[in-house]
């Protein structure tokens, strides 16, 4: 029985060479159906042209590392299995909405910035002494910020989102989620440093919801949700007297 | 590349990257935000249809005498569509509003699904009290 194939085109693009980014075609062998794109970009790596360059570490959807477009779809491609595809060709594009580094790789600065913007930890305005044990939670409490506390930083919900491919001083939807996954833990009391970044004009407030950040998230994390809740509360805080209490 | 991305190759710095642009045409990539955008789209007709009414408040004002309602087959026309877009917008936003809401009810969340219900019973209740005090002005 003859080898099943599969033809991968990823891009490349090398900023010594190169004015723009390319296609280049690679014909591999689709050997196991449990093989995803990352594995087809490990074999071109390792078989056919080893100046390839993309993300990844894990393999396990837990790092976040190897999100690319997946023809055309943000996708974690330790996820994207190839069975899906075949025998349609695979077109691998880095994340768009971002500057590219080389091939497949893009920078991220503009991200890891904006995470920073949202204090991404436990605020407390007084730490207790080690010695006053845990800060204690009930399940219920944990219920409020479970799901946005799945965040892997993977960068899908950026590639997704035309708000933020049409305006980078967007904040986005995954700084948007972890903001609130830490404004909602009833340990953190860092709201009012978080909300100078969340309220001003590239905050949440540039959000349209179209809502596709929530659609390719490879995590369960709904951030087109975060985004309309952080502006219900900060619009409640604006108008309600005492709104702006101390949290 | 995907066709349509303009280049723009930043030079000097390093290292140098390719910075895409979002092609106009981006909108027709994806069923969803096709969607997206006929929701963005219907403030258009419905903001055209609003004018459309203060315009006849202002001949209402010269009185009952005066007034002849608009009921030209054009008219009625763009009268339905614009019905249709304010449709599609408005159960798009109700629909929205679970996922928004979040409200507590004897200390657990109410589930998304029963606010949505709720929202769309309100919309009943407010469209079937203003039908009723318009019919019963017309009278």
């Amino acid at each position: 029985m003859a080898e099943k194939r599969i033809t991968i085109r990823t891009t490349r693009f090398d900023p010594d060479k190169d004015k723009v980014p390319r296609l280049q075609s690679y014909d591999i062998p689709f050997s196991d159906d449990s093989m995803v794109v990352l594995d087809a970009l490990n074999h071109i790596k390792a078989h056919v042209d080893g100046s390839l360059s993309y993300r990844w570490s894990c393999r396990m959807g837990i790092c976040g590392s190897c999100g690319m477009m997946v023809n055309g779809v943000p996708k974690l491609t330790c996820s994207a299995f190839m069975r899906d595809y075949w025998p349609r060709s695979i077109t691998v594009e880095p994340l768009q909405n971002f500057p590219i580094v080389r091939d497949l790789v893009i920078d991220m600065e503009d991200f890891m910035h904006k995470l920073k913007s949202i204090k991404p930890w436990i605020i407390r305005k007084q730490e207790y002494p080690l010695g006053a044990g845990e800060h204690r939670q009930t399940m219920d409490q944990i219920d409020e910020f479970r799901q946005f506390s799945e965040c892997i930083n993977c960068m899908l919900c950026y590639a997704a989102c035309p708000v933020y491919g049409l305006n980078n001083e967007f904040l986005g939807p995954a700084a948007t989620a972890l903001a609130r996954r830490y404004n909602l833990d009833s340990r953190d009391q860092g709201l009012k440093d978080r909300l100078p970044v969340l309220a001003n004009s590239e905050g949440v407030w540039e959000c349209s919801f179209v809502g596709e950040c929530s659609v390719v998230c490879p995590k369960g994390v709904d951030p087109a949700k975060a985004i309309q809740q952080t502006k219900l509360d900060t619009t409640t805080r604006f108008v309600l007297p005492y709104g702006n209490r101390e949290e | 590349m995907t066709e349509g991305d303009e280049a723009e190759a930043s030079t000097g710095a390093t290292p140098r990257v390719y910075k895409p642009e979002m092609p106009r045409g981006w909108w027709l990539r994806r069923r969803h935000y096709l969607l997206y955008m006929v929701r963005e789209f219907t403030a258009v007709p419905m903001a055209l249809w609003l004018l459309w009414l203060l315009a006849e408040i202002h001949r209402a004002a010269s009185g009952p005498k005066a007034y002849y309602p608009a009921a030209s087959p054009a008219f009625i026309v763009f009268s339905v569509i614009c019905l249709g877009f304010a449709m599609y917008h408005s159960i798009t936003f109700l629909s929205l509003a679970g996922v928004i809401i979040h409200l507590k009810f004897m200390g657990k969340p109410v589930p998304p699904r029963t606010i949505v219900g709720a929202m769309f019973g309100l919309w009943l209740v407010a469209s079937v009290v203003i039908a009723a005090v318009l019919i019963g002005f017309a009278r």
